[in-house]
């Protein structure tokens, strides 16, 4: 089954580092990445909320707005897609994610359709 | 320049799914079937790649944190909110203009919205 993990955490603090912390984070995320390979189906590291877009679409009219969607404590960072035989094992995975020491993975699985 | 369309429905419209009947669902979704074609038409058309998945129900989700080198599981979404993550997609757009044209042919941001986040260079 597919589950999609959401990489969520304090986006402020996270401009705070300096380039050697934030070098240092990102080894962690290539070692992480190199270890749960054969579990991975994709990845990406997003740009901060404030390059976020919003777009709704009311009564036939496009709205679009800059920002997340929803304010949030922690802002989401980046994603990976898990490939694995179940939700328990793509908690222990999550474990694993070094966003997790400091933030919050949170955990969808796919639509059935989409497992199957 | 790839983007990340983050699709958000509708609380309240999620909540009605689970009311339905398997036929009923069923009977929906096939309503909002010529609005995704539209939509994957004008992918084609554009050459927009895509790629994607649809979620399952939020309520299933978990959440993982790691303090202290202690793994702490709950159940539920990150963020209670109305609208609510069902799917996502990745698309490899020309420019940003783009990824909200495509943005906007999506048939969930008439009732939820359509976040969209450009991937880090």
């Amino acid at each position: 089954m597919k589950v999609l993990a959401l990489i969520w955490s304090d986006e402020s603090s996270w401009e705070k580092l300096s380039p050697e912390e934030r070098e240092d984070w990102y080894a962690q995320y290539r070692s992480f990445a190199s270890a749960a390979d054969a579990k991975l189906a994709g990845g990406d590291e997003l740009a901060p909320t404030r390059a976020a877009t919003t777009v709704r679409v009311r009564g036939g009219q496009t709205t679009v707005t800059d920002g997340p969607f929803a304010e949030t404590r922690e802002q989401l960072g980046g994603y990976f897609v898990l490939d694995v035989q179940s939700l328990d094992e793509a908690t222990e995975l999550a474990a694993k994610i070094p966003g997790a020491k400091h933030g919050t993975v949170e955990l969808r699985a796919a639509a059935e359709e989409e497992a199957a | 320049m790839k983007y990340l369309l983050l699709l958000n429905n509708d609380g309240a419209a999620v909540d009605s799914w689970r009311s339905l009947s398997p036929d009923e669902a069923a009977a929906r979704r096939a309503e909002e079937v010529p609005r995704w074609n539209a939509l994957f038409g004008w992918m084609a058309e554009q050459g927009v790649e895509v790629d994607g998945l649809e979620l399952g129900d939020p309520n299933e989700a978990r959440v993982v944190r790691v303090r202290d080198h202690e793994t702490l599981v709950s159940d539920g979404p990150f963020a209670e909110t109305k609208e609510q993550l069902g799917g996502y997609f990745l698309a490899e757009c020309k420019d940003l203009d783009q990824a909200i044209e495509l943005a906007q042919r999506v048939p969930v941001a008439t009732t939820g919205s359509v976040e969209i986040r450009p991937i880090a260079e």
